[in-house]
């Protein structure tokens, strides 16, 4: 008995100081900002925001097909991982080389899953290809707004990565994982296609393995175990 | 008193209080005009509107937002708003050293980024007042003509893209990435080569470069013959792009347009016969010119550059001599105070950098000239009248590059 109760205070001891978050139970609702349920000024919005009821998960089956899950979700996703359509948007450098893997030498049409559409509506994949700047951030962010999910990013080069060669500029997004979430970090100033090829089946290898899901996904800066 | 709780009705999207905070600025109301010129294209005349165009399009070259003022299908006015890719590079040159500049003007344009090297390293070795090896001048005019014939391939397809058509810009890409590898192969690096360096260059010919340049040179007339075949007989392609966006040379010069944009007006100027640099004396070529000055003289004129090219890549080869291709120079560079403005002829016209020495280690002022840049201002003009699937024919004819545009 003594014994355990040491081994208690040892835990006790080692065990991480918890607070509780007070930031988002408040009983105010009018803190932070906030209004009360009654006065916001769109009730529907808000009860959603509050409970979630009325959610549609549409990465996954609806109907009949929701009571086998899993075995649905496993071909879903084989499905999914062999028809990613990246969208066809370029900032910089990169474009030029994602528009190599996309031409003759390094046809990445031979995997048959990578037709770049030029609508974000038809879009699966984001590949940020080239230097984000704070004044192209906010449209790309809105160009990944309106992409369906699920859907993924890919940061290609040294500047999305982590701000690269521009890492000391004034106007220049030190990463895009300070904007968006990130699956897959494609490092090299520019990458060579067969880089870019080499992280889209890592893509591929992901969505398989249900890894980095958006559905499970952390806003910020992620990198999926295992990788 | 009545306790009895009323529901709100439900908000009308007219309600202000309904904006959601921070997706608002995208929808942000017109401007109040600040100028006579803006005040002229936010009048919107009878049958007139506003259709805005990128960032984010497949064929504006980049990240370039244009707002066009159409009636029905007829361009009446466009104004172009920049700043997408502005990285900030001359700050940037100022706070780091001359050898560390150079990397960061590589990527302005990428598509030609030895000619971005090029111009900053000319300055820097005026200010430095530095002989250059004759190996290395010779390297250095054999890898910017192969970066210009990749450039002048890209802008092929590109332009046959921008017109509707995929074929050409596959085509492109087979030469556009070989001379890319074979580039690779001698600096290391793709597409942005960081190569040149104050003095002379990084690292002599090597056996890989030889042996691919060489079987890329046996063949490279022929390829590109074929090529051509595809857009220069097509009947859709010439009687789309004939007569339209037609630049006189009057208001070229006036525009301060250079490179081959000029010379498809009639003015034949090119900075490597003209204002000779490295050992471009020496060799013999000619420059293209033609009078129409529409978009297909623009297309025709970068062709015949590319054939020149080979005949100059052809006579370097022939006629390089023996040597070290790095003068000697400590390894930290100080200049002594001045100023220097070192221009090479570009694809698109005039690379220029301007730098100004303090006498320390970094340069105390950058400015860089970049031809794109001087090439967006013409799109306004030359579209004003035309039909709005021109506008992207106009602009991919005048090959602006974005990277170079907002620096």
């Amino acid at each position: 008995m003594a014994m355990s109760d040491e081994k208690n205070a040892a835990k006790a001891l080692i065990a991480p100081v918890a607070a509780k978050n007070t930031l988002w139970t408040t009983d105010n609702p009018r803190a932070y900002g906030g209004v009360p349920l009654e006065e916001h000024p769109n009730l529907e919005l808000a009860r959603y925001e509050a409970t979630g009821d009325g959610r549609v998960d549409d990465a996954r089956w609806g109907g009949a097909l929701a009571a086998i899950p899993t075995k649905a979700d496993v071909v879903l996703d084989l499905i999914r991982a062999n028809s990613l359509w990246p969208l066809l948007s370029g900032l910089a450098c990169c474009a030029i080389e994602m528009m190599s893997t996309a031409t003759s030498k390094n046809d990445i049409d031979r995997w048959g899953a990578f037709p770049f559409r030029a609508s974000p509506r038809q879009a699966d994949v984001l590949i940020v290809a080239g230097t984000l700047t704070t004044k192209m951030a906010e449209p790309l962010i809105r160009l990944w707004e309106q992409m369906p999910e699920p859907k993924w990013v890919v940061a290609m080069g040294d500047c999305t990565c982590s701000g690269g060669r521009y890492k000391r500029s004034y106007s220049v997004v030190q990463g895009i994982d300070r904007v968006m979430p990130v699956d897959v970090y494609i490092p090299g100033c520019p990458p060579r296609p067969e880089g870019l090829i080499y992280g889209m089946m890592k893509l591929q290898q992901l969505v398989k393995d249900r890894r980095g899901h958006w559905a499970q996904r952390a806003i910020g800066p992620t990198v999926p175990e295992g990788i | 008193m009545t306790t009895e709780t009323t529901r709100p009705t439900r908000p009308s999207l007219d309600d202000p209080r309904v904006a959601i905070p921070g997706s608002s600025s995208w929808y942000e109301p017109a401007p109040t005009p600040q100028t006579e010129r803006q005040a002229e294209f936010l009048n919107l005349r009878d049958g007139e509107m506003f259709i805005n165009m990128g960032p984010q399009h497949p064929s504006t070259h980049g990240v370039l937002r244009i707002i066009v003022k159409v009636n029905g299908e007829q361009v009446i006015d466009l104004d172009p708003v920049l700043g997408y890719l502005h990285r900030g590079v001359e700050k940037l040159c100022e706070n780091a050293d001359y050898h560390q500049a150079i990397c960061y003007t590589d990527p302005l344009e990428y598509v030609s980024s030895l000619f971005c090297e090029a111009a900053p390293v000319a300055a820097f070795e005026k200010l430095m007042d530095v002989e250059v090896p004759r190996r290395a001048q010779y390297i250095r005019v054999l890898t910017m003509e192969l970066n210009r014939i990749a450039s002048h391939t890209l802008f092929q397809g590109w332009m046959a893209l921008d017109l509707g058509g995929l074929t050409p810009i596959l085509w492109s890409f087979i030469e556009r990435d070989e001379i890319v590898d074979m580039l690779a192969a001698l600096t290391g690096q793709k597409l942005l080569y960081n190569y040149y360096r104050i003095g002379g260059v990084n690292g002599d010919l090597n056996h890989e470069f030889m042996s691919r340049l060489g079987a890329w040179m046996s063949r490279a007339a022929k390829h590109i013959d074929s090529n051509l075949g595809l857009m220069n007989e097509n009947e859709l392609f010439v009687r789309r792009t004939r007569d339209l966006g037609t630049l006189d040379a009057a208001t070229a010069l006036r525009m301060g347009v250079t490179g081959p944009n000029l010379r498809a007006s009639g003015v034949p100027f090119d900075l490597r016969r003209d204002r000779p640099y490295l050992v471009y004396p020496e060799l013999e070529f000619d420059v293209p010119t033609r009078t129409e000055g529409d978009a297909l003289a623009r297309y025709l004129v970068r062709i015949e550059e590319i054939k020149q090219s080979i005949r100059i890549i052809d006579q370097v080869l022939h006629e390089m001599p023996d040597g070290p291709v790095m003068a000697k120079l400590p390894r930290l560079i100080r200049p002594r105070p001045g100023r220097a403005f070192g221009a090479v002829e570009g694809p698109r016209g005039v690379y220029g950098v301007y730098a100004i020495s303090d006498g320390t280690d970094q340069p105390f002022r950058m400015r860089i000239h970049d031809p794109s840049f001087v090439h967006l201002q013409l799109v306004g003009p030359l579209t004003r009248g035309n039909l709005i699937a021109d506008t992207m024919a106009v602009m991919a004819s005048l090959d602006p590059v974005m990277g170079g545009v907002d620096k």
